[in-house]
């Protein structure tokens, strides 16, 4: 009886590995800009839902609850950095010419200026255009008030508009 | 959605970690119980360590008894010759 529980549990944790890793990964890789701190990040919070895996109750659930945990996790690690985002705004090149949409280039230099939000704004911002999550979803991931969800959002999108007009990419 | 907003979703687009993720995770999963192993190991030297000293302590406990035992009788048979002296 126990084997058999153990062989479910383990092909469960496979599936939800395979499904769920990309996003894990991406949001800590998103939030922190740094690819081998975002790859550990994403292993400790599947090794922290493999040790949890009896309290979660249906696949929504452990999506939901691997958001939190990664959210939560990305924000830890960059505290710990105690620093500043790794990216400045200096450092986000500017582009020669306009680029075009869906421009690889265009891609990178939105993921660098994302990088260079405070931290809230930035997770914010991450789980609205990675992860598709409304205001309310966000709120309730972040463990923060719609109010500021909402606030953090509008300043940020005006903010980017600014800094990319700026650099002469604008509406199209 | 405008245009900064599909930029954004096409920029923070989920990407997959690199290869041979889910066998780095299993890796990290199977490597656990070495440490265990180790934890375990660290608790029975402790406990040994322990043991050890409590038996030495027996052993020092016992000493000092015997040596008081010994010194109680030779002041006994003093303190009898000092008394036979004395009458």
């Amino acid at each position: 009886m126990i084997g058999l529980t153990a062989v479910r549990q383990a092909l469960d944790f496979g599936e939800l590995m395979r499904e769920h890793r990309a996003m894990v990964f991406s949001v800590a890789w998103h939030f922190l800009h740094d690819r081998d701190l975002a790859e550990e990040i994403a292993q400790d919070v599947f090794l922290s839902l493999h040790k949890n895996l009896a309290g979660i109750e249906t696949p929504a659930h452990a999506g939901f609850w691997l958001r939190k945990v990664a959210v939560q996790r990305a924000i830890d690690a960059a505290r710990k950095r105690q620093r500043r985002p790794q990216v400045a705004l200096e450092d986000v090149a500017e582009p020669s010419v306009r680029p075009p949409a869906g421009d690889p280039m265009l891609g990178e230099m939105l993921r660098k200026l994302i990088a260079t939000l405070p931290e809230t704004p930035r997770m914010a911002m991450i789980l609205k255009y990675q992860e598709d999550l409304d205001p309310t979803e966000i709120a309730e991931t972040m463990g923060i008030p719609l109010g500021t969800v909402k606030s953090h959002i509008q300043r940020s999108l005006a903010l980017l508009r600014e800094k990319l007009e700026r650099r002469g990419v604008g509406e199209r | 959605m405008d245009w900064l907003e599909q930029e954004l979703t096409q920029a923070l687009a989920r990407k997959e970690p690199a290869p041979g993720f889910d066998g780095r995770v299993r890796a990290r999963l199977h490597r656990r119980p070495q440490w265990l192993a180790i934890a375990a190991t660290i608790l029975v030297m402790i406990g040994g360590g322990e043991a050890w000293r409590q038996h030495q302590g027996q052993v020092a406990k016992e000493q000092v008894m015997t040596a008081l035992r010994i010194a109680g009788s030779k002041l006994n048979r003093v303190q009898v010759q000092l008394k036979g002296t004395e009458q």
